[in-house]
């Protein structure tokens, strides 16, 4: 873990090492994702907590911000920092980020008028270092890998959990991320995971999970981390 | 038995109580606390830098320009003294206030089960410090000279003499050094008594006391008679601190230990917002499960240093919960803290929480200037039952004070009821279960939709504000949780036409035959 954020901002990192670490990081230093299938495919056992992430997706409302949710959650919980969305698609709705455990207060709506601003904004709120997580949908005309390199980047010195929305078109371009997923419907409000790329492993396809038990549950075990009530319970609903 | 009072004296309490959020770095820059425009109190650095108590504050500017000074605050120094009492109470009863700047522990009791009276001497001494305050302890057979004592402070390196047990002797010959300025002796009275060559409380004990009754009054007597002991000196003693009690019943009972965790959640985030109104923290809690038929289970969790944090009750509350035999079909939880007692974050906390704040300003200010004040905000919920207007956008430049303002004059004020005419459940559990039906993502406005294209999941929920509102806000809708035949999951709902009305204000003309179809958010 060392290693990795040795390029990481001074400031943020004093915060970060002050922070109390064990309640949502695993123990190999990701944010942990409430999903123990997920954990267990990660690199750092949770999604990458200085790094980018891609998920690709062509609809809304397929559970793609709720697989998100308890590691928000989490992140407003334990930490101070923020969490920004840049140009989010529609209104995101205060009373549901609330029943999510998303405090209000952290939030950070950014939308600047100008597209090409917008991956500006989100390269900023990266950097630094006042957000723990952003989430971002720019034009797909901005995103070369030049610029998606620089989001990295940016991510890892500001310690910043980046997440990036993108359509399944992009699959055809190579990109900078740690991390992309594919994110499909399946049935019964199921959301099925294809990861396309992770580090420290091959990619794995038909990741399943049951968001509506899941996030109930989420709900019901904020606390979750670390501890196995949460684990049992989402191991016997993916199988 | 006597008694043996343990006083301790907060001598820069005014300005620590002001110093008290502020980050560590912090601490080397000089600060002084101002009273009718002079210094009464001053940090070591500006101490070193030369400044001296009752200089104006114009001279200590024009000495030292880095200077942070801060208003005597007699009101919050009060309260910060009483909830310094408290912190005592968990050594003894009986802990009194000895305003203006300290307090006193009757500790005779407390001697053995905290180690002697140095031992406890020195817990309370880091229990201060802890807390962010430097305190001077002493201790006397009397509260008064315990006091006394305790202002004078204690020459360095000979601590010890004064706090012994063994020899009060010595603190008896310590108390005849105390200056007069320390004792509780008017003003006027400590000059006319300098003015007689009288330095210290020896002195003045020497003297035979019916002549000093006459030359000065009897408050002076009766306060060295208190100091000595030969006059009886009652004291007020503080009350308990407050104690901790909640319980959430349950609509359903729950069998499952992993569902227990939500209404557990809901407790511990009530007590922390309880602790964190008083500033205090807990070593220990309590949850009590109650079935539906027999005996309550409780359950003590204990914690190797008082936290004040949600997140710490629940990780190890939830260890517990996995170990423990709970009864079947628990139908209330019950969260008890019996002994909370005073508590600041720790030092680290507040520094993350200084920085965090700091950065966010900046990066606010920093796209707030390239691509102006209303690209960047913060959102808040609104008391409205539409659920468009159940929030609000506000500028992430402007301060918190005038967030709520506007969403004070957002919020609809005058008696409307959003009623919940929900077919399965009802009751308090409704909202909660309508709260988690609420979608992610919702439509700006919301888009027609033809109903063939979807699966009615879940509902409906009846959102309506009735006849006695105004038209513009009246509505009548009927919610439910659909499946698009992507795959969506969506937020639609069914215009209603009210029986008492032929349209309503979206102008739907619609019967109950062919009602008209909306999306107006996604579950994403």
């Amino acid at each position: 873990m060392a290693a990795q954020f040795s390029a990481s901002g001074a400031a943020s990192s004093t915060a970060r090492a002050l922070s109390d670490h064990a309640l949502w990081q695993t123990e190999a230093g990701g944010i942990d994702t409430g999903f123990a299938a997920l954990d267990a495919a990660f690199l750092h056992q949770g999604w990458p907590c200085a790094g980018l992430t891609e998920l690709l997706c062509d609809i809304s409302g397929i559970g793609e911000i709720r697989l998100l949710a308890p590691a928000l959650a989490a992140l407003c919980r334990n930490e101070e920092r923020s969490i920004a969305l840049v140009t989010p698609p529609f209104v995101p709705y205060p009373p549901a980020l609330e029943a999510m455990g998303v405090d209000l207060a952290r939030m950070l709506l950014i939308r600047p008028r100008e597209p090409r601003e917008a991956l500006w904004a989100m390269e900023q709120a990266l950097r630094t270092g006042a957000c723990s997580a952003v989430l971002g949908w720019l034009a797909e005309t901005r995103l070369g890998f030049a610029s998606l390199r620089r989001l990295v980047l940016a991510a890892r010195q500001g310690e910043a959990w980046g997440s990036l929305f993108r359509p399944t078109r992009a699959l055809e371009n190579a990109s900078a991320a740690e991390l992309r997923l594919h994110l499909l419907p399946a049935a019964g409000d199921r959301l099925r995971i294809n990861i396309l790329k992770r580090r420290g492993g091959w990619p794995l396809s038909g990741i399943e999970l049951d968001l509506a038990t899941e996030i109930e549950q989420a709900q019901g075990t904020k606390e979750r981390p670390t501890l196995s009530l949460a684990g049992v319970a989402s191991n016997r609903q993916s199988v | 038995m006597k008694t043996l009072w343990l006083a301790a004296h907060f001598p820069a309490l005014g300005l620590e109580i002001h110093r008290q959020p502020m980050a560590d770095g912090d601490a080397d820059r000089p600060a002084v606390l101002i009273e009718d425009k002079r210094i009464v109190q001053a940090n070591a650095a500006a101490m070193r830098l030369g400044l001296e108590l009752g200089m104006t504050l114009a001279t200590a500017f024009a000495i030292a320009r880095e200077l942070m000074h801060f208003e005597r605050d007699q009101d919050t120094e009060s309260k910060r003294l009483a909830w310094l009492c408290l912190a005592c109470y968990r050594y003894s009863s009986r802990v009194s206030v000895a305003p203006p700047a300290g307090l006193l522990v009757e500790v005779r009791g407390s001697l053995r089960l905290f180690g002697g009276l140095q031992a406890l001497a020195n817990t309370l001494e880091e229990r201060f410090r802890g807390l962010g305050h430097a305190a001077q302890m002493a201790c006397a057979e009397t509260p008064a000279a315990a006091m006394a004592l305790a202002r004078a402070g204690r020459p360095k390196n000979s601590s010890a003499e004064v706090l012994r047990d063994e020899d009060m002797k010595d603190a008896t010959a310590a108390l005849h050094r105390v200056p007069l300025s320390c004792a509780d002796i008017s003003e006027r009275q400590q000059e006319r008594l300098s003015n007689m060559g009288l330095r210290n409380l020896g002195q003045l004990l020497a003297l035979p006391q019916q002549e000093l009754g006459k030359r000065f009054d009897q408050a002076l007597v009766d306060y060295l008679a208190r100091l000595s002991g030969s006059k009886a000196d009652p004291r007020q003693f503080i009350e308990p601190p407050e104690r901790f009690r909640s319980t959430r019943h349950l609509v359903e009972s729950i069998d499952a230990k992993e569902t227990l965790l939500f209404p557990m959640r809901r407790l511990a985030a009530e007590l922390q917002d309880w602790l964190a109104e008083r500033q205090f923290g807990i070593d220990a809690l309590t949850w009590r499960f109650k079935p539906l038929h027999g005996e309550a289970v409780s359950l003590a969790v204990r914690f190797a240093k008082p936290t004040a944090k949600q997140t710490a009750f629940l990780a190890l509350s939830r260890l517990r919960l996995e170990r423990a035999e709970l009864p079947r079909e628990v139908m209330s939880i019950a969260l008890a803290a019996d002994s909370p007692t005073p508590f600041v974050a720790a030092a680290a906390d507040l520094l993350a929480k200084h920085q965090a704040a700091a950065s966010r300003a900046e990066l606010v200010d920093r796209l707030a200037a390239r691509l102006g004040n209303d690209a960047i905000q913060v959102l808040a919920k609104v008391d409205d039952p539409r659920p468009e207007r159940a929030w609000v956008p506000l500028p992430a430049t402007a301060s918190s004070a005038e967030h709520r303002r506007i969403v004070a004059a957002t919020s609809r004020r005058d008696g409307f009821r959003a009623e919940s005419a929900d077919t399965s459940t009802n009751d308090t559990e409704t909202r909660e279960t309508a709260i988690k039906r609420r979608p992610v993502w919702l439509l700006d406005v919301p888009k027609p939709v033809a109903i063939e294209d979807f699966t009615l999941l879940t509902g409906p929920e009846r959102i309506e504000t009735g006849w006695w509102d105004t038209v513009e806000y009246r509505l009548s809708r009927d919610y439910f949780v659909a499946a698009a035949k992507s795959g969506a999951r969506c937020w639609l709902y069914r215009q209603r036409s009210k029986p008492d009305e032929r349209s309503g204000q979206d102008g739907e003309r619609n019967g109950h035959r062919n009602p008209k179809w909306y999306l107006h958010g996604y579950f994403s």
